[in-house]
């Protein structure tokens, strides 16, 4: 593969078009072009300047990463904070254990307090329904003790689904902004490892 | 030996330089990896990023050769967060190396 200039910009723009906005891509790979230019006049080959540089595909990855958790942080939506995620599990194996799992626990657990919360919305009012109407002589089943405890119960479950449901709103909401921090965070640690000799 | 470490390090030596004089982007990569080995693409992204978080701003200026080149130069929030970062970085390494040599010379 030809390592030169042309070859580095492609790479660049091939990643992250469509993803960064046209105004800052362009703004990104002037400073790459001029590190080119400058490097150039300071008498070093392209071949030379791309390998100090080190991989283009690392470093796309790491502004699609930031700039994905940057619009996901913007605008909160479950697609973006989803691409978020996305683009920063590709920053390294480490982040299958330290970005995916607690995400998949997260997210499944927001899930099954808003299913239960739903279900106990539903059953709720249909409870009552059915204790009312076994309190008003209907033949029945009887699942209650007694028709008046099976209304308050009813109104118990119904109240508490609701709160299931609220509560997993606000819980949401909390643990999508403490995932932004982290996952801003993650991308400052992990990514450009510095080496000393 | 060869000792990993992550880019926390990297933001500081980009602030401590910046804090020195203003730099383009080129220079700044020079003077870093000129003392240490690092992929120098990275350098960018984290410019852009202390750009987004203020602690840094970018002007034009003509060159004797070329078209202007583009400097950064550090903003006050990014003085007192080079101060911070260098204070904690000093330290800690210097608690490391306390440990690293041993008491009775750390003592001096």
């Amino acid at each position: 593969m030809l390592q030169n200039e042309q070859e580095y910009i492609r790479i660049l723009k091939n990643r992250l078009e469509g993803t960064l906005p046209a105004e800052d891509l362009e703004d990104l790979l002037s400073d790459y072009r001029e590190h080119f230019r400058l490097g150039k006049a300071d008498g070093r080959s392209e071949d030379e300047l791309f390998c100090s540089l080190g991989s283009p595909e690392d470093v796309a990855k790491e502004i699609r990463a930031t700039h994905l958790v940057k619009k996901a942080e913007h605008t909160c939506s479950c697609r973006n904070i989803f691409h978020a995620v996305v683009a920063t599990l590709g920053l390294g194996l480490f982040n299958l254990v330290f970005v995916l799992v607690p995400f998949i626990i997260l997210v499944v657990m927001l899930l099954v307090i808003f299913l239960v919360g739903v279900a106990f919305s539903l059953f709720g009012p249909a409870a009552f329904v059915y204790a009312i109407l076994q309190l008003l002589g209907f033949p029945s089943f009887s699942i209650w003790l007694s028709p008046v405890a099976g209304i308050f119960l009813s109104v118990g479950i119904t109240a508490v689904g609701f709160l299931l449901v609220i509560g997993d709103f606000y819980l949401a909401r909390f643990f999508y902004r403490m995932g932004i921090s982290y996952l801003k965070w993650n991308i400052q640690m992990i990514t450009g490892t510095v080496h000393t000799e | 030996m060869n000792i990993q470490f992550k880019k926390g390090v990297l933001e500081i030596c980009v602030l401590a330089v910046l804090a020195q004089k203003d730099c383009y982007g080129y220079e700044l990569v020079n003077e870093i990896s000129k003392r240490i080995d690092i992929s120098e693409g990275t350098i960018y992204p984290l410019l852009r990023r202390l750009k987004d978080e203020g602690y840094v701003t970018t002007y034009l200026q003509e060159s004797g050769e070329g078209p202007p080149r583009k400097y950064y130069r550090l903003t006050d929030s990014g003085r007192k967060e080079e101060h911070e970062l260098k204070e904690e970085w000093l330290r800690f390494t210097t608690a490391v190396n306390a440990l690293l040599v041993g008491k009775n010379n750390a003592a001096e």
